[in-house]
């Protein structure tokens, strides 16, 4: 799951750098951004399950 | 932020656009990130290393079979990978180069090319470039022929760059290496600054090796890089070991002294093997890459004075410009004198050209996209206009 949550990281990262400098997101960009922040937020509510029990 | 002592977290392409000229084809695909993170320890791709030992043939993760893929992709016969492609010229430099030995080089060939002929003891005879900066095949002719004169004898090997480090300019490797062959003189095509980047066919441009750079045009981690060899060349480059130790017996298996047994053995092999299937699919598309480059081209060369001192129209993204009568001219009287520039391209989230930099300079625009290069030419007007600089319409 750490796996998962920094690979989704990665993906944001890598939306970063597609929109330097101003990190304005077309639409496709803000639904993915979106996905990918909603992944996250499951992804490290499942480690706060697993590590924390 | 840092990520260990002393160390800050780099965002350079994260919060800037990036036109280094060789930084931009080794940009890290998101899954060579990926990788990076699963694979940072040291021995990581050994861990299903088995009989007969050799990095080429572990199977798990599939190394072996991305030697395999890389070699037809090149259309060439074998492949190794190398700490970049400075230790593929080795490695082709030592097994051909002996004491004395006449080596074909450029006037436009890259420095490691020329300490691997060093190295190897052999001396150095460069093709020199024509007045557009390309080296031409019956220049190469020319030289092998003087050589001839001089040592009394041909080359015993050519390094000849496809596109040049210096210029960005595209030079016709088939014809020379057909001038080459005509001497029996084996050919290592350069590919820093091209395999990775546009389409490479090994066996049609006639060539023995192919040497190409993970870090530089392959979205891969430093140090990294490919050799590339046809079957006839293979058994030379890649000969195993035979050394025997006189007390203990010992031999090494099918160890290659030019590789000094395995190459890449953690996040430089997977981060390009992760990159690769990327990097293929990039290389059809070398068209839409010309075109942003064009647009960044056009808005440079639109302000009076601007020159470009590579080959036009471009045939790479990587491109030295003379702006003495152009951008430099500010630069006389700014309180920032020459830093002007550099400082108003980071206002603007550019970076990479050299900072003081106005005269002579080079930049890439590879794997921008089209808004990214919109941006980049914009700014470069706009820097101009600002300083009275005239531009065309």
């Amino acid at each position: 799951m750490t796996f998962q949550a920094i690979y989704t990281l990665t993906d944001l990262r890598v939306l970063l750098r597609e929109t330097a400098p101003s990190h304005e997101f077309d639409a496709d960009q803000k639904v993915k951004a979106q996905r990918l922040l909603e992944n996250l937020e499951r992804q490290v509510g499942s480690l706060k399950q697993e590590m924390l029990k | 932020m840092r990520c260990g002592n002393g160390i800050e977290a780099r965002q350079v392409d994260e919060l800037c656009i990036n036109i280094d000229p060789i930084q931009a084809g080794g940009r890290l695909t998101a899954d060579a990130m990926k990788a990076v993170v699963a694979y940072g320890d040291g021995y990581s791709v050994c861990d299903n290393c088995r009989k007969p030992n050799r990095l080429d043939y572990i199977t798990k993760p599939p190394i072996a079979e991305f030697h395999k893929d890389v070699a037809a992709w090149l259309n060439m016969d074998a492949v190794r990978t190398v700490p970049g492609a400075r230790r593929g010229f080795q490695a082709v430099a030592q097994t051909y180069v002996n004491k004395g030995d006449p080596v074909l080089l450029t006037s436009l060939s890259h420095y490691t090319e020329f300490l691997a002929v060093e190295e190897s003891g052999g001396i150095a005879r460069e093709i020199p470039a024509n007045d557009q900066k390309l080296v031409t095949p019956d220049a190469a002719a020319e030289k092998i022929e003087a050589v001839k004169r001089e040592l009394g004898r041909v080359p015993v090997l050519a390094f000849i760059d496809h596109v040049d480090y210096q210029y960005g300019n595209m030079h016709d490797v088939t014809g020379i290496a057909k001038v080459a062959h005509q001497y029996d003189i084996p050919v290592a095509y350069n590919g820093a600054y091209t395999v990775g980047i546009l389409p490479v066919d090994g066996k049609a441009m006639g060539v023995d090796f192919v040497i190409g750079s993970g870090h530089k045009s392959m979205a891969a981690p430093a140090p990294s890089g490919i050799l590339a060899a046809t079957a006839e060349r293979e058994k030379e480059v890649f000969r195993t070991t035979a050394i025997v130790g006189d007390v203990t017996q010992r031999k090494f298996g099918i160890k290659e002294p030019e590789m000094m047994g395995c190459t890449l053995m953690g996040v430089t092999l997977v981060g390009m093997m992760a990159s690769f299937p990327h990097v293929k699919e990039r290389v059809k598309h070398f068209d839409r890459e010309l075109a942003n480059h064009k647009i960044v081209m056009d808005a440079l060369l639109s302000v009076e004075g601007t020159k470009c001192l590579s080959e036009y129209p471009r045939k790479h993204t990587m491109t030295r410009i003379d702006t003495m009568g152009s951008f430099d001219k500010p630069a006389e009287t700014h309180k920032k004198r020459g830093y002007y520039l550099s400082s108003a391209l980071e206002e603007r989230g550019i970076t990479g050209v050299i900072p003081g930099a106005t005269k002579v300079w080079k930049f890439n625009t590879y794997g921008m996209t089209t808004k990214q290069a919109e941006h980049v030419a914009r700014s470069f007007v706009e820097i101009a206009r600002e300083n009275g600089l005239a531009v065309k319409e």
